[in-house]
């Protein structure tokens, strides 16, 4: 790119181009987290449901230790994505902080189970939703927007439910919540490359 | 007396204006990415960026990321208000 001068149409064709370009390399790598705690959650869901409905162990809540790797795993992946990006944004910041204000709020009320009791996953579905749908807004990125709502409808369905039939539902919406757009996302961030 | 304004010399050339461009949408942005984004060689890049600098445009940092050294970008509230008359100087051109 030279020094040259430019017409005027030039300029504003070299602005769009340019602000573009910038754009697209915003709040990449987003389908990680949804992967991976698409798979660690649904697997969770579904595990403690049939541990818990047929009787297998006393201690169905164990295969929920999951989520711990998973959690260094973001870690990690998000201070290694920090160090390496060229570019940083306010969206991307914005988007990291709505995830950890979902993960306080699930903090809170797993701090306070007793008091929630039964309903704990629908509450937590909730949370989910939440993040999901302003995840797929601030990305303008409708199926996580609709993955979002779907969350939103299994917590409605789950608060409607027995506590250990709320796993099933849960597993049904965290994949259609945050796999079948995780997927849908990667396949577009492997495009924009 | 035209009624047009005049749009900013700094800005309307093609390696500033797409600097400028990148900029305005991001917090920051590093060296290698703008060479890369806007393919324009090391030297005359850098030589851009200080006239930028110079003019209050831009602010550039100097650190190191381990032990490569990095040079990273932000666009100015002078800047931003420089974009903005020179878009709305262009405005008034095309309509």
């Amino acid at each position: 790119m030279s020094e040259k001068e430019l017409s005027k149409d030039e300029s504003l064709e070299l602005i769009s181009n340019m602000i573009t370009q910038a754009k697209r390399n915003l709040a990449r790598g987003g389908s990680f987290y949804f992967l991976l705690w698409g798979w660690v959650v649904m697997l969770a869901n579904l595990g403690h449901y049939v541990i818990g409905k047929y009787e297998l162990y006393e201690h169905p809540y164990i295969v929920w230790v999951l989520t711990i790797p998973a959690a260094i795993a973001s870690m990690w992946y998000s201070a290694r994505k920090r160090k390496r990006a060229q570019i940083k944004s306010h969206l991307d910041s914005v988007y990291g902080l709505l995830w950890l204000g979902v993960m306080i709020s699930v903090l809170i009320i797993l701090f306070f189970l007793n008091e929630v009791s039964y309903t704990l996953n629908a509450i937590i579905l909730t949370f989910a939703g939440l993040g999901t749908f302003i995840s797929g807004c601030m990305l303008r990125f409708s199926p996580l927007v609709m993955g979002g709502v779907a969350l939103w409808v299994a917590s409605i369905v789950a608060f409607n439910l027995t506590p250990i039939d709320q796993y099933l539902v849960g597993t049904v919406g965290i994949l259609a919540g945050y796999l079948i757009p995780g997927y849908l996302l990667k396949k577009v961030e492997s495009e924009q490359v | 007396m035209s009624k047009f304004n005049e749009l900013d010399p700094l800005l309307h050339s093609q390696l500033r204006l797409a600097v400028m461009s990148l900029l305005i949408g991001v917090d920051s942005a590093e060296f290698v990415f703008i060479k890369e984004k806007t393919g324009a060689t090391a030297g005359n890049l850098s030589v851009q960026l200080d006239k930028l600098s110079t003019a209050g445009y831009i602010s550039v940092v100097k650190s190191f990321k381990g032990k490569k050294p990095v040079t990273t970008c932000s666009i100015t509230k002078v800047g931003i208000k420089a974009f903005e008359s020179y878009v709305n100087a262009l405005k008034q051109y095309i309509e």
